[in-house]
């Protein structure tokens, strides 16, 4: 508990890392309440195209189709999140296994690994995502899946890095003589202490698959199903000289999520920092 | 009059720190052309001190009062520009790790020359000139080929050599030297000192010398300041206090340096517990396709008696943490048998160990990288049991036990480890290797980053618990005195090989080979002890 209080209070002694943290807050909060706060679902059609914001019952006026502005960047919110998020979790899920028995083994497990690593590193990785979401059908899953696919070698490099470093400190060795397992060494003596760089990768990590869902939306290769900050901004590119509102809106909502992700990164980096002498 | 006179130096450690002053009220004189030593243990303040004479403070720490004189000028007055002219011009400093102090991607040669012509207007030429003869005067050989070299490429006495030539370079007149020696073999030890004597005679200058180690001190030094919790407790000429120290302290910390006399006897013959047979252990070294190896050990075989400790001593490099290892099978073996009663353990894979892990266990090097910073004592002392499947609420019980048995407070039991000191941290590594009960207990260099008082303790500890659980012991260390402490027969060895092998008393008394006896010469302080 102890540990936990002095990290809180490091993590959040950066005002950067605050800013983000309270931004990221308010931004999932919203993610989360959406059907609770608008009546309306996001398609519903409320008025006329393309009324400025503030107009009568409008907070952030209307779209091309007369669809209500705010209602879609509230649903958008909740796209993103789950697309950010979830396909961090699969990548990082692929990239700590492979990277830690890539780090942990070594040799021609290494080697084999990390070809397969390099070979999805050498793909221009956009395209690739692109071919792949166009093969399995546009969709929340395929990209979700897609996205982790072509991210989880980063995962995977700093994972194998802090493997190959800690598996030859002396802690390690004495898990060893003391009759421990491969799988017990890696989870519980070796993982716990590589944390850090994996957190903070990740963090970082969900804020890149927002932008990467967002490009895809724009290209029209999202779910069709769905409206998310991405599409939004795609649908509007007919009215961009006209409404600002309907591009300027979701893309500012895109750039305030990444950036706070990037600030809660950075915080953690600063906070999870080893230490002392040693 | 001295060179340096420290009057009622005093240095305040930050707010929070465990002590208020860092140095309390120090006066201290070096005079032309002594060597001056100061010792004390880690946290006595010796190495501010220090670093307080070089305007080197650490961030947030100052001198908060007093004066340092040096040739009659206050240093704590003058302006960090003046300080920065006169460190290497007229105080110069090495320091314990030479490989953290020289830049690891600049040839040696740069790093000397740039030292020089910081100071003084000449060409790179002529300052290469001048850095060859320095390090000639080092007793470095191959001059040449070294300045071409990197500082990865030397051996660690080759890297402080270097260092104390670059801090000599400016003929300075103080040499401040904060545990040069620490870091490095008993052998190269011994030459340091030997080097540093011999250029302080021949320069006439005024050294100040760090140490915790009264053999050294007993080696190197005119005179003498013992430091303990910032203050000097007593000072005097080496030889007068040696002979007849005052303060309880000091006698605390010459009684810590092993003396070599009651020897153990070696034990009756009976069967041995495990034994090597023509053991040999290569590393392949370069790359993918390079064919030649490295055999770090060559062909090696010992016996170990239920009781008995065998000290395996020989300098880094010598093959003995190798053959450690292999013996614990953290390593395989090419070729050989390691007799565990009458088991070939020498090629078991790890499910075939699994048995043999528990009856064997290691106690490690380093206090600090071998336990699980991010795991609690009891999370370390109580792995071993839980690896084997026992109960948890018994092997909590036992582990009670254990850190009593080896002198540490069970409560403190739910902390990390970066909590403790380096010698409590030793403790808690012997605590684990003792959990599984083991018959031969492996410690490799346990004492060799602590502080003499402290090792003094821990090697007692080894020697009461291999007594009171009847263990056999293999003990590894590059010092001869510290084999002398515990060991029943030493065996040592040199590149890999064995060189000799047989009773402590017998070895220490009659060596048979030369090496043997270079490495019982480079004890420090033997004879004046």
């Amino acid at each position: 508990m102890k540990l936990t209080a002095r990290f809180a209070h490091r993590f959040f002694s950066r005002p950067t890392a605050l800013v983000g943290f309270a931004l990221f807050a308010v931004i999932a909060l919203v993610a989360l309440l959406a059907p609770v706060i608008f009546a309306r679902g996001p398609f519903s059609i409320v008025g006329m195209p393309l009324l400025p914001p503030g107009a009568p019952g409008l907070l952030a006026g209307s779209d091309v189709l007369g669809r209500d502005m705010a209602v879609g960047l509230a649903y958008g919110a909740r796209i993103s999140l789950l697309v950010g998020i979830a396909s961090t979790l699969f990548a990082v899920g692929i990239g700590v296994l492979l990277g830690a028995v890539a780090g942990y083994y070594g040799g021609l497990v290494d080697d084999l690994l990390m070809r397969i690593t390099e070979f999805f590193q050498i793909i221009p990785s956009f395209v690739l995502l692109m071919v792949l979401v166009a093969f399995l059908q546009p969709s929340l899953g395929s990209t979700v899946i897609g996205i982790a696919l072509v991210t989880w070698p980063q995962v995977a490099r700093v994972v194998r890095g802090e493997f190959l470093s800690l598996r030859s400190r002396e802690f390690v060795q004495a898990a060893r003589t003391l009759g421990e397992g491969d799988i017990r060494i890696i989870f519980t003596q070796i993982l716990p202490n590589a944390l850090p760089p994996i957190v903070v990768v990740s963090s970082m990590m969900v804020g890149s698959a927002i932008l990467t869902e967002s490009a895809l939306s724009f290209l029209g290769l999202g779910d069709p199903n769905l409206l998310s900050w991405g599409s939004m901004i795609g649908g509007a590119r007919s009215a961009m000289w006209v409404a600002w509102w309907t591009s300027v809106l979701p893309g500012l909502s895109i750039m305030v999520t990444v950036l706070a992700l990037n600030f809660i990164g950075d915080g953690l980096n600063d906070a999870l920092r080893p230490r002392g002498p040693r | 009059m001295s060179l340096v006179s420290l009057r009622e130096l005093t240095v305040a450690l930050p707010s929070g720190a465990d002590r208020a002053l860092a140095v309390d009220s120090v006066n201290l004189e070096i005079g032309r052309n002594e060597i001056v030593c100061i010792v004390g243990e880690s946290g006595s303040g010796k190495s501010l001190t220090a670093h307080a004479i070089m305007g080197l403070l650490p961030r947030g720490v100052h001198a908060s009062g007093g004066e340092i004189l040096f040739d009659g000028a206050d240093l704590l007055k003058e302006t960090p520009a003046a300080m920065r002219k006169r460190r290497g011009r007229d105080i110069a400093m090495i320091f314990q790790d030479p490989m953290a102090a020289l830049n690891p991607v600049v040839a040696i040669g740069r790093q000397v020359t740039e030292q020089i012509r910081a100071h003084r207007p000449v060409s790179e030429h002529e300052a290469l000139k001048q850095a060859a003869e320095l390090l000639e005067q080092m007793g470095l050989e191959d001059v040449a080929g070294l300045l071409k070299a990197f500082p990865h490429q030397l051996s660690g006495g080759q890297r402080q050599r270097v260092m104390i030539a670059m801090a000599l370079s400016l003929s300075p007149r103080l040499l401040i030297a904060d545990e040069p020696t620490t870091a490095l073999d008993v052998t190269t030890q011994a030459q340091i000192l030997k080097l540093i004597k011999r250029i302080q005679a021949e320069r006439g200058m005024s050294v100040l010398f760090i140490t915790h180690d009264f053999g050294v001190v007993a080696d190197i030094a005119t005179r003498v300041a013992v430091m303990r919790h910032g203050r000097v407790v007593e000072s005097g000429a080496t030889a007068q206090m040696l002979r007849a120290p005052v303060h309880s302290y000091t006698r605390a910390l010459i009684a810590a340096v092993p003396h070599g006399d009651n020897l153990l006897a070696p034990l009756p013959d009976a069967p041995p517990l495990m034994a090597v047979n023509r053991l040999t252990k290569r590393f392949a070294r370069g790359g993918f396709f390079a064919r030649n190896a490295v055999t770090a050990v060559d062909n090696v075989s010992l016996t170990l008696k239920r009781g008995e400790t065998l000290g395996i001593v020989g300098e880094s490099g010598s093959g003995k943490s190798t053959l450690a290892r292999c013996m614990i099978r953290l390593l395989d073996p090419e070729e050989g048998e390691i007799l565990f009663e009458s088991a070939d353990i020498a090629h078991l894979r790890a499910r075939g160990l699994r048995p043999f892990r528990r009856r064997i266990q290691m106690v490690f090097q380093d206090p600090f990288s071998s336990l699980n910073p991010r795991h609690t004592v009891a999370d370390i002392v109580t792995a071993g049991p839980r690896a084997h499947g026992e109960n948890a609420d018994e092997a909590h019980a036992r582990a009670v036990e254990i850190l009593r048995l080896v002198g540490l407070n069970p409560q403190t039991m739910d902390r990390l480890p970066h909590e403790f000191s380096g010698g409590q941290r030793q403790r808690i590594g012997l605590a684990r290797a003792l959990m599984l009960k083991p018959d031969v207990l492996i410690a490799d260099e346990p004492v060799s980053a602590l502080d003499v008082t402290v090792q003094a303790q821990v090697l007692k500890l080894l020697d009461d618990v291999r007594r009171q659980m009847n263990l056999a012991m293999l003990f590894i260390t590059h010092d001869m005195r510290v084999a002398a402490q515990v060991c029943h027969r030493v065996m040592v060895m040199r590149h890999g090989k064995v060189v000799e092998t047989g009773p402590t008393r017998d070895v220490f008394a009659a060596p048979s080979s030369d090496y043997t006896r270079a490495l019982l010469a480079a004890i420090p302080g033997r004879g004046s002890l």
